[in-house]
């Protein structure tokens, strides 16, 4: 295959916030603006680092440090615990700037978006991108707050946008396009082209690709066959050039689940049970809550010396409910070694089909349960989740914190409700 | 680490000022607590949220000392101070 470079207009806008989480603390307060700021979902000596601040990463912290390894470069560190409420608040007048320059607006994320201008340039906006680029930062700053800022990168694809947007940050726009694609690429390493880490810089490094430049001039045989060794190789090739190949949404849901690093270093086993409930509870909160049920169920355990377990097990019958998902992942559970204290637990459904919580069962325990189910989450959805909630799970109620979606925002007005 | 201290306690708002053309909204300028008076100088955030059905109008306000979170509850139309964060940032855990 032999493709030139993509000499259309570029289309595609990304638009990402920069440092979303610590950028709302430092808007929603105005005190910890200009100060080294890091958000984690829940505050403890070891924690991890979510969302660091432009002030902070100056100083060498990073998304992922453990807190103690932050505050060795930034002693003057400010840790807040994360507010969904607020990222959902900017999340929604993000996407509403967005959707009013095109109807192909995608979210990739709770703090970016891309939108497709393909077919709506010649009536509705005429003008140039980077001009509608600097409309939405000012917009953003007028709609949220004046500490708003946001990366804006404009190329032929969703690719190059994304490199586009990463170019200078913080506040940055930079479009991409034919004329400058080379000498972008001249200027970077592998590892700064959006999905090119240790192992795919690796993979091309044994073949002898050691830049961007090599990358994009290397055949695309040589990608598919030596390199990716899939018809990956064949997308990186028109990816570089400018061709669209990531124009695909989000499939089906194949998995649900939660998992919870253990708060306490030495957990008891009622304590780790009691938590393992609460995760059943959240995730029997998901299945229903996206009209889903399941027929298999895993559990998994990281243990503190860093061995890991899990179990998983598939059912004749279908089950959503939050006991049915504590039983079935208790039954998995009891099999795990004890041989040392758990760190990590977690428990996910997987085999989903749509629900069939309104069919009446010949079962009349079967029907019971749907319909105590159905009351619970009435009361629920009235008075704010668990406010009804299994007693094995009471306890992990203040403890266990629902988590940011980072991948994706498909839980976000569940994940609102039960903050 | 932050010092944000929870007090959840009604207040009285004894001032508002509003702010845009088309659709004016509505932010407090001046809280009452014990008798002592607080006027706001910046608006950090204002985000709805919702506790069950009810709705609750969250707003980030600073004085320039300390940085307040505020609630409106739309249903009843009460004020209640959440939380009071000051400057002096504390490092220790």
């Amino acid at each position: 295959m032999q493709l030139p470079i993509n000499k259309e207009d570029p289309q595609i806008m990304h638009v990402d916030l920069n440092s979303c989480f610590a950028t709302v603390e430092q808007q929603a307060r105005p005190l910890l603006r200009g100060q080294p700021v890091g958000v984690t979902n829940r505050i403890s000596k070891y924690c991890c680092i979510i969302a660091a601040s432009y002030e902070a990463k100056a100083l060498g912290v990073k998304v992922g440090m453990r807190r103690d390894e932050a505050l060795e470069l930034a002693p003057n560190l400010i840790m807040t615990e994360t507010d969904p409420p607020k990222y959902h608040y900017v999340y929604k007048k993000l996407l509403n700037i967005l959707s009013s320059y095109s109807d192909n607006v995608v979210m990739k994320s709770i703090d970016e978006g891309v939108i497709d201008f393909h077919g709506t340039r010649q009536n509705i906006n005429k003008r140039e991108l980077s001009e509608i680029g600097y409309e939405i930062k000012a917009r953003l700053i007028n709609d949220v707050g004046s500490w708003m800022r946001c990366n804006i990168g404009i190329g032929p694809n969703r690719f190059l946008a994304k490199v586009a947007a990463g170019l200078h940050k913080p506040d940055g726009l930079d479009v991409i396009n034919h004329n400058n694609l080379i000498s972008t690429y001249k200027a970077m390493k592998l590892t700064d082209l959006h999905g090119i880490a240790e192992r795919n810089e690796a993979r091309l490094n044994a073949v002898g690709i050691m830049t961007p430049m090599e990358f994009l001039n290397a055949p695309s045989e040589v990608l598919r066959r030596q390199v990716f060794k899939s018809v990956c190789g064949d997308d990186w090739y028109k990816r570089l050039r400018g061709h669209e190949v990531d124009q695909h949404s989000s499939g089906i849901t194949k998995m649900v689940g939660r998992q919870y690093v253990l708060d306490i270093r030495r957990p008891s086993d009622q304590e780790v049970r009691t938590r393992l409930s609460y995760l059943c509870e959240t995730t029997g909160m998901k299945l229903r809550y996206r009209g889903l049920c399941a027929r298999g169920i895993m559990v998994h355990v990281r243990y503190a010396n860093g061995d890991s377990w899990y179990e998983r097990k598939m059912f004749k019958s279908t089950f959503f409910t939050n006991a049915e998902v504590y039983r079935r992942a208790t039954l998995l559970f009891n099999k795990r070694p004890r041989h040392t204290f758990e760190r990590e637990i977690g428990v996910s459904c997987y085999m989903l089909a749509p629900s069939n919580m309104s069919q009446i069962s010949l079962l009349e325990d079967i029907n019971k349960d749907i319909w105590l189910t159905q009351a619970v989450d009435q009361v629920n959805n009235q008075y704010g989740e668990f406010t009804i909630t299994s007693a094995t799970s009471a306890k992990s109620k203040n403890i266990v914190k629902q988590k940011i979606p980072f991948g994706s925002t498909q839980y976000f007005e569940l994940l609102l409700k039960s903050g | 680490m932050d010092n944000t201290i929870q007090i959840n306690r009604d207040v009285n708002i004894i001032a508002y000022y509003f702010r845009g053309k088309d659709k004016p909204k509505c932010f407090p300028k001046r809280m009452d607590i014990d008798g002592r008076q607080i006027t706001f100088t910046e608006t950090g955030l204002l985000h709805p949220t919702q506790k069950g059905k009810r709705m609750v109008h969250v707003f980030d306000m600073t004085d320039g000392k300390a940085d307040y979170r505020l609630e409106f509850d739309a249903e009843v139309l009460s004020w209640k101070l959440v939380a009071i964060s000051d400057a002096n940032y504390a490092t220790a855990y």
